[in-house]
């Protein structure tokens, strides 16, 4: 396995320069996008409809915005990594698993190049520097490990059934308006008269934990919260391990499926 | 396309040497459905009565072959030949029965597969090369030797795209004999070069084989089989129905091939 971690750095350097290799804004773009995206909510969610009265709204809505993109730009793009490499799984014996994970990986970078200013600008403008930003690389990993296992198993799927890919893109539209990217699940007078509907969205959907985690150490400077952690320590270990069997399982036969 | 819950075979019990093959019992056969991607209806209505009969591609088949020898495999459209190098190669596993390759096995299958496009010759090599579990170090100290033997000259920083199949087709070769291969896979290839260029691939497998290297050749073309192979394996409906001598195997195989012109023929 270590004998390939060249071919892994060869990949996941490859899609990097791939993505915007000939456009003017080269790399800026992953600035671009999200801030786009920012702007666009902030007017219609923060000034229109008003469904959240959070202080800062732009800053609320890039942390949570940039963990979403993450989840999902991996999830579609790892789903379709094995058929745009089909021509690599044809040539040789190698761990068919560094492609999903070096597009899941190539996600990770941009994330970073995303939350990191991000979060910059939100601690100078909020004063939130507190002991909890340590727990912020731990959330990173088990989110990225969570995302990594969901990746190997979206990604081996599809290339048996090409009817997965429509399936998660279908889901992840709902998703994304059931998620707490631009509103706080506590600030609704619904859920204050239905508290299950505020367990409902903050802990059965997947990515809110990770989400309101990461946000809560650096948007609101305060402790992420014991279940949140442990959540994001049990989803990956979950992900990963149901994942990696899967993929164990699945991945003979992607030469002749490919 | 049945989902295939398959485990890999148990660790060789006798460890095999550098460039030494073992095919034992093995069978593998494959859908042949138009569709060969399926989807969840195909998994949902699974209804095996519809569709074709599954094709044998390798029935039972036994092999044994040495460090050093030079295998050519022959037989007719179908017969199992590209199969058996995708098994030897790991590419594609076994429904049953074992196949083990000794060492370091390198494969030029498909003249397309491990190339992308859009990279230029030098960045894949250092893809194919990291392929086959090298590291950047160990291609760098082959890339002078790579580049020179594929004759591309200033090309190699361009992307592959641009390149020519006889272009693509040395690029190829020149990765896979300068990646220490203890087995050989060549499929037909190379009879797409020019004859120089032919010849000096010979030559550096000669040179690999005389290291103790094994060469497992698939072609239809005879002459490259004679010039290159000492042993010849003739393959039919996935079955090994000759094994031997050069001149005998292709005697076998022409017979084979007139059986089935005068099968046609009546």
């Amino acid at each position: 396995m270590l004998s390939y971690r060249f071919l892994f750095t060869q990949l996941v350097r490859r899609e990097l320069r791939q993505k915007y290799k000939g456009s003017a804004l080269g790399i800026l773009w992953y600035l671009v996008n999200p801030l786009v995206m920012m702007g666009a909510y902030t007017l219609m969610f923060g000034a229109i409809l008003k469904v959240a009265r959070v202080p800062d709204y732009p800053l609320f809505l890039m942390v949570g915005l940039s963990v979403w993109t993450f989840f999902q730009t991996s999830l579609t793009a790892a789903a379709d990594s094995l058929i745009l490499q089909g021509s690599l799984v044809r040539k040789a014996r190698f761990p068919r698993e560094a492609i999903p994970a070096a597009t899941v990986t190539v996600q990770l970078v941009t994330l970073a190049a995303v939350l990191l200013p991000v979060a910059l600008i939100t601690l100078v403008i909020r004063g939130s520097w507190t002991p909890w930003l340590v727990l912020v690389p731990v959330f990173i990993v088990c989110l990225y490990g969570f995302v990594l296992g969901l990746a190997l198993a979206v990604s081996v799927l599809h290339a048996y059934f090409r009817d997965v890919l429509p399936i998660i893109q279908a889901g992840l539209l709902p998703l994304f308006f059931l998620t707490p990217i631009y509103f706080e699940t506590s600030k609704f007078s619904f859920v204050h008269r239905h508290p299950w509907v505020g367990t409902v969205l903050n802990w059965v959907n997947p990515i809110a934990p990770f989400l309101e985690g990461l946000r809560a150490i650096i948007y609101g400077g305060s402790g992420p919260g014991l279940g949140r952690i442990l959540y994001g320590l049990v989803a990956a270990a979950v992900s990963l391990t149901v994942g990696r069997i899967l993929f164990d399982r699945l991945q003979g036969e992607l030469a002749v499926v490919l | 396309m049945s989902v295939p819950l398959l485990t890999e075979p148990a660790a060789a019990t006798i460890p095999l040497a550098p460039g030494e093959i073992r095919l034992e019992h093995a069978c593998r056969t494959f859908d042949v459905r138009a569709d060969a991607a399926g989807t969840l209806r195909g998994l949902v209505s699974r209804r095996r009565s519809e569709g074709p009969e599954r094709i044998p591609a390798l029935v039972d088949v036994n092999l044994r072959i040495r460090p050093g020898e030079t295998v050519g495999i022959i037989g007719r459209n179908g017969a199992g030949k590209t199969s058996t190098l995708k098994v030897l190669a790991g590419i594609i596993p076994l429904h049953s029965g074992r196949a083990d390759c000794g060492g370091r096995v390198v494969s030029l299958l498909e003249l397309a597969a491990g190339f992308s496009r859009d990279f230029s010759g030098r960045e894949n090599i250092y893809l194919q090369g990291a392929l086959y579990g090298f590291g950047q170090a160990a291609i760098d100290a082959r890339m002078a030797e790579i580049v020179a033997f594929s004759e591309l000259g200033h090309f190699i920083d361009v992307p592959i795209r641009t390149y020519s199949q006889g272009m693509l087709l040395r690029l190829g070769f020149a990765i896979a004999v300068h990646l220490d291969a203890d087995v050989m896979l060549i499929d037909e290839v190379l009879a797409v070069g020019d004859e120089g260029f032919q010849r000096k691939c010979l030559t550096r497998i000669a040179s690999r084989i005389t290291a103790g290297a094994t060469l497992v050749l698939v072609s239809h073309d005879l002459r490259s089989i004679e010039r290159a192979c000492a042993r010849v394996i003739v393959l039919d409906h996935g079955h090994v129905v000759f094994d031997g001598e050069v001149a005998d195997g292709l005697a076998r195989y022409r017979a084979l091939v007139r059986d089935e012109e005068e099968a046609a023929g009546t």
